[in-house]
């Protein structure tokens, strides 16, 4: 089993920065997801781990052994680093059959064939792919081959495991339930895992922590539910869940609503001059009594479970989301009232 | 759907000419060939197979056509394997350039490399011969190239580029992460080539060896300037030497011997294409397909000068030595900085004989490449476009004529054309064009076919909604869309018509010599001065044809 630390990584493709200042420390057996859209960084980031991108500065270290320092010119060759990786396109030998493509990294260990055959069999009861063992890659579902290439990424008992995006070539259905079979599988071995993934339902419901990478930079890095409720700044906001962005100017200790200097909320994080109230369409009750704010029913789309509603106030609409058996309450052109909870203010990034 | 019935009907009329050009100018002349090396005055006999191969000259022949053809197709992959590796998958540098210089040497005329090799490595007074006996002070000169291991070496370094082009397109296509799986697997790079690479290339070089082979196999120009000299007979200058005799018994051995390399060239070839639609290698891709490349490390420029040292021996060298010859006063003064003038070149291109011969060349070029073109594009567009039953019959009767060997269809045209069969076009210039546009349409069908099947059906759709005919249809819609692979197309028929050897050796006449025949005998007639000079004509008109279509394809398609 092996912790895992990225100190001040960067990756510069001459004046690009892929990657700048990536700092993280990873506990033995967590189950860490790199977020974010692509082209942030995140695959590069993996690839610099599974050591088949060359850090321009910083040190990977896994386990207690350093095994890239941009400093010293020193690199470890990716055969060398002990890793599981699961890759995007599976990435199984199409020359090989099941028992072959997962036992392949006990042959490069030289383990003894018989030994090997258990091992392989053992993986393949984990992934439920016993009966495929004499399959070639080609006479297997998409799915199916996509555990072969998690039993070969696990045969070895590495200490780290790296997945990257590994559900996105599935259909829906499947992808829901490969989630729930990877995560029951890591925290059977007690394995840690680096999980790259665009998908924020995938890391939120798989990770300890999640990593939001935007342009290349750390974002911020924190537990689904912290990371969800209070945001860095509103680049995570904005990714991370629906929200709605209200202009406010911030005087004190109270933000303002631009416009409706009546309503303010509090100033936890000191911010002056121009900012950003954020609010999720969760958080909004809808009345047609009274509230802190007057809008106009514009739109709603009914989604059996859930109401989404757009409600015109002043010249802004507000996205609201309220449970289904309430589309009736309303009709479009109605006067209604909002009420705002969990507030999150942000200073105004532009 | 009034218009639907004429539409068809253009359509099928078209289409139905063009499938009787195809069977009357490619099937018809090859089933006359095996029938008359069978029959004689409808009687079946074989007695000349007997006679051919109990004679030990045919039988050497035979022998060393296939000895030196697996020579060559071993060698060749072995050579190409690891230089595509290292020029598609790794850090070496300059690899760009290599990669232009390794294909490049495919559009030099084969028998252009043969006269250059001869100066370069004949016993008496080849210049690399002479430099290494003065560097090492030899009494005697190490290499002949008048030998089997001259020849092989020969046709290796102008047929390797054939495995060379089939491997390298093969490992761009392959999905990288199927070798960075191995190595985080724990396998070393080395091990990953052996383990992951080799194998998934497995079908592109056995495909790369074989199309060597059989390149080599119906090599003409090669073993007769390298070969005869020494007494090396192979299969095509026998078929040659028995064509010569001129009378019904030397034609008759001939079409034996044609008949068994067209056995064996298109046997190996059908093999080739079961051989690659019968293994499924297709994998799901992903996005993150950049490419991996392997860190040469110290190995880096030990690489690079293995490389370069290849590039230079292969193409650099021998072109050197063309036009070095081309610009000396008097072979015998050798390498001497008095020596040196535009002495050959004046007979050369004040010649009335010579310059005939180039224009002409141009001319036949030009003309098969046109009525190539259009055929071509009718073939394409029926085999990707409609589905009319036997659609992609037309394609196959085109990939028939491109693989079987040149001689053989030489052999096939004389004696189906010569008047016994109707048509009489022996002597003039229409064989020579018709030979051309057997042996080279292949590649142009390939090219516009390419094209054409990404032009979705609906834009056709569209235009025939509107209003247009089939044949409007044709000139406004599809044929501005596929114009590049149109002008790639004329080309690749263009080029190798313009300096082809082979089937114009048989089929010339008086007055239709072509400067690939002139080339050759002033080449036997060891006028190397003349013909180094034409040679460099000939180049420079290649390398004009392959700049125009690089400018026009934007670097997609080459010879």
């Amino acid at each position: 089993m092996a912790e895992l630390k990225l100190s001040h990584i960067y990756k510069k493709f001459g004046k690009v920065v892929a990657v700048g200042d990536f700092n993280i420390d990873v506990a033995d057996g967590e189950f860490i997801s790199f977020l974010g859209p692509s082209g942030c960084g995140k695959t590069t980031t993996l690839r610099m781990i599974a050591g088949f991108d060359k850090p321009t500065e910083g040190i990977i270290t896994i386990g207690d052994r350093e095994v890239s320092n941009a400093e010293k010119g020193f690199f470890l060759a990716p055969e060398k680093r002990g890793i599981g990786m699961v890759f995007q396109s599976y990435a199984v030998w199409p020359h090989m059959n099941v028992v072959d493509n997962v036992g392949y990294p006990l042959k490069i260990q030289n383990v003894p064939k018989e030994e090997r055959l258990k091992r392989v069999m053992n993986m393949l009861e984990l992934v439920h792919l016993k009966e495929y063992a004499e399959r070639f890659p080609n006479q297997l579902s998409g799915g199916q081959q996509q555990r072969v290439a998690l039993a070969r990424a696990l045969v070895a008992q590495p200490g780290l495991l790296l997945l990257d995006e590994p559900l996105s070539n599935l259909d829906a259905k499947l992808r829901e339930s490969m989630r729930f079979e990877i995560s029951a599988i890591q925290k059977e071995l007690g394995i840690t895992v680096i999980y790259v993934t665009h998908d924020q339902s995938e890391a939120m419901t798989m990770s300890d922590r999640i990593v939001v990478m935007s342009m290349g930079k750390v974002q911020q890095i924190g537990k689904p539910y912290d990371i969800y409720t209070n945001p860095a700044n509103q680049m995570v906001a904005d990714f991370i869940g629906l929200v709605n962005f209200i202009p406010a100017i911030a005087k004190g200790d109270r933000i303002f609503m631009q416009g409706s200097e009546n309503i303010s909320f509090p100033n936890p994080k000191q911010i002056a001059g121009n900012a950003v109230l954020a609010v999720r369409p969760e958080n909004i009750t809808i009345s047609k009594t009274g509230g802190m704010v007057e809008g106009v029913m514009h739109h709603r789309f009914y989604m059996g479970d859930s109401v989404d509603y757009r409600i015109k106030v002043k010249e802004q609409f507000i996205r609201v989301i309220q449970k289904g058996s309430d589309y009736t309450a309303y009709h479009n052109g109605d006067k209604v009232f909002l009420d705002f909870e969990n507030v999150m203010s942000f200073e105004n990034e532009g | 759907m009034k218009k639907s019935l004429p539409r068809l009907d253009s359509k099928f009329i078209v289409i139905a000419i063009s499938v009787l050009l195809l069977l009357y100018f490619i099937v018809f002349p090859l089933l006359i060939l095996i029938y008359d090396s069978l029959f004689v005055n409808g009687v079946f006999d074989i007695s000349n197979y007997k006679e051919v191969y109990g004679k030990k000259v045919n039988w050497k022949a035979l022998t060393n056509t296939v000895q030196l053809s697996l020579i060559v197709m071993v060698a060749s992959v072995i050579i190409t394997f690891p230089m595509a590796w290292l020029v598609g998958r790794t850090n070496l540098p300059g690899k760009k350039i290599f990669r232009t210089i390794l294909v490049a040497s495919y559009m030099i005329p084969p028998y252009v490399g043969a006269i250059a090799w001869v100066q370069l490595l004949n016993p008496s007074v080849g210049y690399l011969n002479d430099f290494i006996k003065f560097i090492f002070g030899l009494q005697k000169a190490p290499f002949d190239i008048y030998t089997m291991g001259g020849l092989a070496w020969v046709l290796t370094l102008f047929y390797s580029p054939f495995a060379f082009i089939t491997i390298s397109r093969a490992m761009e296509k392959m999905d990288p992460t199927l070798e960075e799986a191995a190595r985080i697997s724990g396998s070393s790079p080395l091990k990953t080539l052996w383990d992951v690479t080799l194998p998934l290339m497995m079908p592109s070089i056995v495909a790369g060896g074989l199309l060597v082979f059989i390149a080599a196999a119906s090599c003409f120009g090669i073993p007769a300037i390298v070969g005869m000299p020494g007494n090396i007979e192979v299969m095509t200058t026998r078929i040659v030497t028995f064509v010569y005799m001129g009378d019904a018994k030397g034609i008759r051995d001939a079409t034996a011997l044609a008949v068994s390399m067209m056995v064996i060239a298109n046997g190996l070839l059908f093999f080739m294409s079961w051989l690659l639609s019968h293994k499924d290698y297709t994998t799901i891709s992903g996005k993150s397909t950049r490419p991996n490349i392997v860190e040469l490390g110290k190995w880096k420029w030990p690489a690079f000068a293995l490389v370069a040292g290849y590039a230079f021996i292969a193409v650099i060298l021998p072109l050197t030595s063309i036009v070095v010859t081309s610009f000396l006063v008097s072979m015998s003064k050798g390498l001497a900085l008095d020596n040196f003038g535009i002495d050959a070149w004046i007979p050369v291109i004040t010649s009335s004989q010579y310059l005939e011969s180039i224009w002409r060349s141009v001319g036949y070029g030009i003309i098969a490449a046109c009525i190539g073109t259009i055929l071509s594009l009718f073939v394409a567009y029926l085999s990707v476009k409609t589905k009319i039953t036997g659609r992609s019959l037309p394609d196959l009767l085109v990939v028939l004529g491109g693989a079987t060997p040149s001689i053989v269809i030489a052999l096939a045209l004389i004696i189906t054309f010569s008047g016994n069969y109707g048509l009489n076009i022996y002597s003039t210039m229409w064989i020579l064009i018709v030979s051309y546009l057997v042996k080279y349409m292949t590649m142009s069908v390939r090219t516009i076919a390419a094209s054409l099947s990404q032009v979705h059906i609906s834009l056709e759709e569209a235009a025939l909604n509107s209003g247009a005919s089939w044949i409007r249809t044709c000139k406004d819609i599809i044929m501005p869309l596929v114009a590049p692979s149109i002008v790639a197309g004329w080309f690749l028929i263009f080029m190798p018509s313009f300096y082809e050897l082979t089937m114009s050796n048989l089929l010339y006449g008086a007055d239709t010599k072509s400067i690939g025949v002139l080339l050759y005998e002033l080449q036997t007639y060891a006028d190397t001065q003349n013909a180094s000079v034409l040679s460099v004509i000939i180049l420079l008109i290649v390398l004009i044809g392959n700049v125009i279509l690089n400018k026009v394809t934007k670097g997609k398609v080459s010879i």
